[in-house]
């Protein structure tokens, strides 16, 4: 920061980061507002405040069914991204011990930016062809792979800061790679893990692209729910359960940036 | 560096790889396939070129990739435009402010793309705060929305683009020497020639990266766009969910894949090779 | 305890070679210290012998046995790394246990009875219970000393122990590994750029250059006989003069000439700063020269002179009291056996 800022920079520089933060704020306060109506219409500003929606969602049973579908498969997503990813992190760490590197990196960040659209129809193509249609573990893998970027840069991130020569000074030591692995670098890569869990989950849970193309009767999800709702004319309801998604958010990113501290990875 | 240094990296590296080859490399490349052969199966005798010409042809498919590949310019464009001035002051707020500023960012990425496009119906619509007040100053009529319009996509598409912009541009801009900068106010250059000549040089390889993303994830969405957007107003993503679920026209779905497809990898690979050599590192 | 021997070790990094051909033997019990500047290869010759890398010829041999195929776990070595490497996220005592765990058969009570004893070998018996954060610099260099001791290996590796801290600690460390010897009289190998370290704490060193062994021998006989010019400047400060040597007279390069011992030809004359001194009145020289002061430095006890004489630069310290000046002439001299040719 450079001292003597000029004093329209800093009015300037003021406006912008309140313009933008209600921006980049104002469509989940309005759902959020949206949710308390106490009328029967999803209206902003609401009229008259209630909590009797969330009463209703809660007690909803297809919601209710959603969220547990949500929830299992977010849990098998982490159970399986969190062990690849952090191995997949581990083996970039040294320079020049993978060959290749710079492909196998690409290969693991690479849905990030690649279409999901794309692999959803890959995945339905190839769920048909081996299980006759969309099957839970198609969409499992397709959480998988969206989620395995984020656990990949959480690692890498923290890995970053751990001293490679612990790991030359375990092996000097005795250990074997097992043990110099869960003794020494693990523990010290445990914030990267976690918050890769975090994110990992997040990711499963919110994603609406895979299931919409993934889905069958038996396979709903909160996310799917949400659309639906939006297909036709929107509750306060569906308001609701979208607001319970955005407090998840947020205790999702406080957790991260918790174990993190600042390190920037998402982005 | 051991051999037992190598076994162990690509013992490490390895179910990570072969799951991804599976369950991500494997699909895309069937649909790849679909675009180019009868049935899938890659054969010299089953290339088919039939969607292809319709792909071309048809002014429908042709507006839905030029939509899209304007959506895409727009909205990086107006996320470069808007994100840069805010990295710069995210970047230069107390460190108190900090933490709170990059919450911001970071909680809409978090939240579900249709609870994000959802708040955008309500605010965007008929009944919605901006369109009331449009009305109220007499700019627009009764029926007007902002929502179901093409600027309406591209305003949620900003929102739920821009923290991706910011979030790269600041990694870069704060990697900057701040001595660089004193050493330029010390040659006599004013707070803003500062930025000029000496953060934004320096900031290049963020705004090139930050676009690279912003672009290619834009080009691919596909919830925004639809909620938003509505059927009138398909972009790539859509036209493929509606060739694959609604039409069963698996062969047009894989073309506008491949389309899409290609669109994305045009812009990213060019940066990917440029960007290798130069770090050893993940971060972006 | 065990000594330690390398032959035939070459080292290549794709198309770089780090360690070129080279041969050490250290007997059982000695300190050696590798010395040289970054990039010599002497830190890539202690991980080889750690087992840490694996040359890409030679064999490495503790104490007779042929180690060159072995891991390193299997290995009995101890390696102090210059980052320290303490487990963050263990204790003190827990860092200290654990190379004896992987060792393994000691009892609970055996091991804690290693761990007391080690921690009192470094002076540092009340720190087991805390993190490697919680200490100082120089606690933590003392941990890490003790880490790698505390499962007695045959051989003791120090990757530049003292290059983190601040000179006054340093000084102290020295000592304290002295005597840390005199308790321990474990074969040492120790890797610094730092000359003075390798000098103080040493019975051999060996100086390297560019992946080769330029020259090895006890610290007195090193500085003392310099083999080449890089040696020579490397361990304290020389003047290196070119010059022509005929019939016992050295020409330097204004063609002054000055007596010398030694063959004729083309030479580096090597005088160490503390060989040259002004010559004063009633008190003459065995070789002396007319010099002008080029430059003057005040260092406290003394002053750091630059002259010209015989057409090159030299550089020595003065008495304060002498009062000298720029621009002045001195008659400087040294005793000719000083005057060494390289």
């Amino acid at each position: 920061m450079i001292g003597e800022r000029p004093f329209a920079a800093t009015v300037a520089m003021l406006l912008l980061l309140l313009l933008v933060g209600v921006f980049l704020l104002a469509p989940l306060a309005v759902v959020a507002a949206a949710s308390l109506s106490a009328g029967g219409f999803l209206v902003f500003p609401p009229q008259g405040l209630s909590l009797r929606w969330y009463a209703d969602v809660w007690g909803d049973p297809r919601y209710v069914q959603a969220a547990w579908t949500s929830l299992g498969l977010a849990l098998i997503t982490v159970a399986i991204a969190v062990p690849l990813g952090t191995a997949a992190a581990l083996s970039l760490r040294r320079p020049g011990a993978l060959p290749l590197r710079g492909l196998w990196e690409f290969l693991f960040l690479s849905p990030l930016v690649l279409p999901a659209v794309v692999l959803a129809i890959g995945l339905l193509i190839l769920a048909s062809n081996l299980a006759g249609g969309p099957s839970k573990a198609a969409l499992v893998a397709g959480h998988v792979v969206i989620a395995l970027p984020y656990v990949v840069r959480t690692v890498t991130a923290v890995l970053a800061g751990v001293d490679p020569a612990t790991d030359d000074a375990a092996r000097v030591m005795g250990a074997s790679a097992w043990q110099r692995l869960f003794m020494v670098t693990l523990p010290q890569a445990k914030a990267g893990i976690a918050a890769g869990a975090v994110l990992a989950f997040i990711v499963s849970f919110d994603d609406a692209v895979l299931v919409l193309f993934l889905r069958s009767p038996t396979l709903e999800t909160i996310p799917l729910r949400i659309y639906a709702g939006l297909e036709f004319s929107p509750d306060p309801g569906v308001a609701a359960v979208s607001t319970c998604l955005i407090l998840l958010a947020a205790v999702a990113v406080g957790v991260t940036d918790r174990l993190l501290g600042g390190k920037q990875v998402v982005g | 560096m051991n051999r037992s240094d190598r076994t162990e990296a690509a013992l490490l590296a390895a179910p990570g790889v072969l799951l991804l080859g599976a369950v991500f490399v494997l699909p895309i490349a069937g649909v790849l396939a679909y675009g180019f052969f009868r049935d899938g199966v890659p054969s010299l005798a089953a290339l088919d070129w039939t969607s292809w010409s319709r792909l071309f042809a048809d002014d429908y498919y042709l507006g839905l990739a030029a939509r899209t590949l304007r959506l895409g310019l727009i909205v990086t464009l107006a996320a470069l435009l808007i994100g840069y001035p805010l990295a710069i002051a995210i970047d230069a707020a107390p460190r108190r402010w900090r933490t709170w500023l990059v919450l911001a960012l970071l909680l809409p990425l978090m939240t579900s793309v249709v609870v994000r496009s959802f708040g955008w119906l309500v605010i965007l619509g008929r009944n919605g705060p901006i369109v009331q007040w449009l009305r109220e100053l007499e700019l627009v009529d009764r029926r007007f929305q902002l929502a179901y319009t093409e600027t309406g996509i591209a305003i949620a598409m900003v929102q739920v683009l821009l923290p991706y912009m910011v979030l790269t541009l600041l990694g870069v801009i704060g990697q900057i020497d701040r001595r660089l900068l004193e050493a330029a106010r010390a040659m006599g250059a004013g707070w803003w020639t500062a930025l000029a000549r000496v953060t934004l040089p320096l900031s290049w390889p963020g705004v090139v990266g930050g676009s690279v993303l912003v672009f290619a994830v834009t080009v691919g969405s596909f919830i925004t766009p639809v909620l938003i957007g509505g059927l009138k107003l398909p972009v790539l993503a859509s036209g493929i969910y509606a060739s694959a679920i609604s039409e069963n026209d698996w062969p047009m779905a894989a073309v506008q894949s491949v389309a899409l497809f290609a669109v994305v990898l045009i812009v990213l690979l060019p940066y990917a090779l440029v960007t290798r050599p130069a770090r050893g590192g993940v971060a972006r | 305890m065990a000594a330690v021997s390398m032959t035939g070790i070459v080292k290549k990094f794709g198309a770089v070679t780090a360690v070129d051909s080279v041969d050490l033997e250290v007997a059982d019990g000695r300190f050696v210290a590798l010395l040289g500047p970054s990039g010599c290869g002497k830190t890539t010759l202690l991980r080889m012998l750690s087992g840490l890398e694996a040359p890409s010829q030679g064999r490495v041999r503790i104490g007779g046995k042929d180690v060159t195929a072995l891991p390193p776990e299997r290995r009995n070595v101890g390696f102090m790394f210059q980052s320290y490497a303490l487990f963050p996220h263990m204790t003190v005592e827990a860092n200290l246990r654990f190379p004896l765990r992987m060792r393994r058969g000691l009892s609970r009570s055996q091991e804690d009875a290693r761990i007391a004893r080690a921690l009192a070998l470094v002076r540092l018996p009340d720190v087991g219970q805390r993190k490697p954060q919680q200490l100082s610099g120089g606690q933590q260099q003392r941990v890490a000393l003790a880490r790698a001791l505390i499962d007695e290996p045959d051989v003791l590796l120090l990757d530049e122990p003292l290059s983190n801290l601040d000179a006054r600690l340093r000084d102290e460390m020295q000592l304290e590994l002295v005597e840390l010897r005199r308790q321990v009289p474990i074969t040492t190998i120790m890797v610094t750029h730092d000359q003075h370290e390798g000098l103080a704490l040493a019975d051999d060193i060996v100086v390297m250059r560019a992946g080769r062994i330029e020259q090895q021998g006890t610290p007195e006989s090193v500085y003392a006989s310099p083999a080449t010019p890089f040696v020579a400047d490397f361990l304290g400060a020389a003047n290196l003069v070119p010059v022509s040597v005929e019939g016992g007279l050295a020409r330097w390069p204004d063609g002054l000439t000055t007596p010398v011992d030694g063959a004729p030809g083309q030479h580096t004359l090597m005088l160490r700063q503390e060989d040259i001194a002004i010559v004063q009145p009633g008190a003459p020289a065995e070789v002396e020269l007319t010099a002008r002061i080029v430059a003057a430095a005040f260092r406290g006890s003394s002053l750091q002179l630059s002259v010209e004489a015989g057409g090159a630069r030299l550089r020595f310290g003065a008495p304060v009291q002498g009062g000298y000046g720029v621009g002045a002439q001195v008659r400087i001299g040294w005793v000719r056996a000083a005057a060494r040719l390289l």
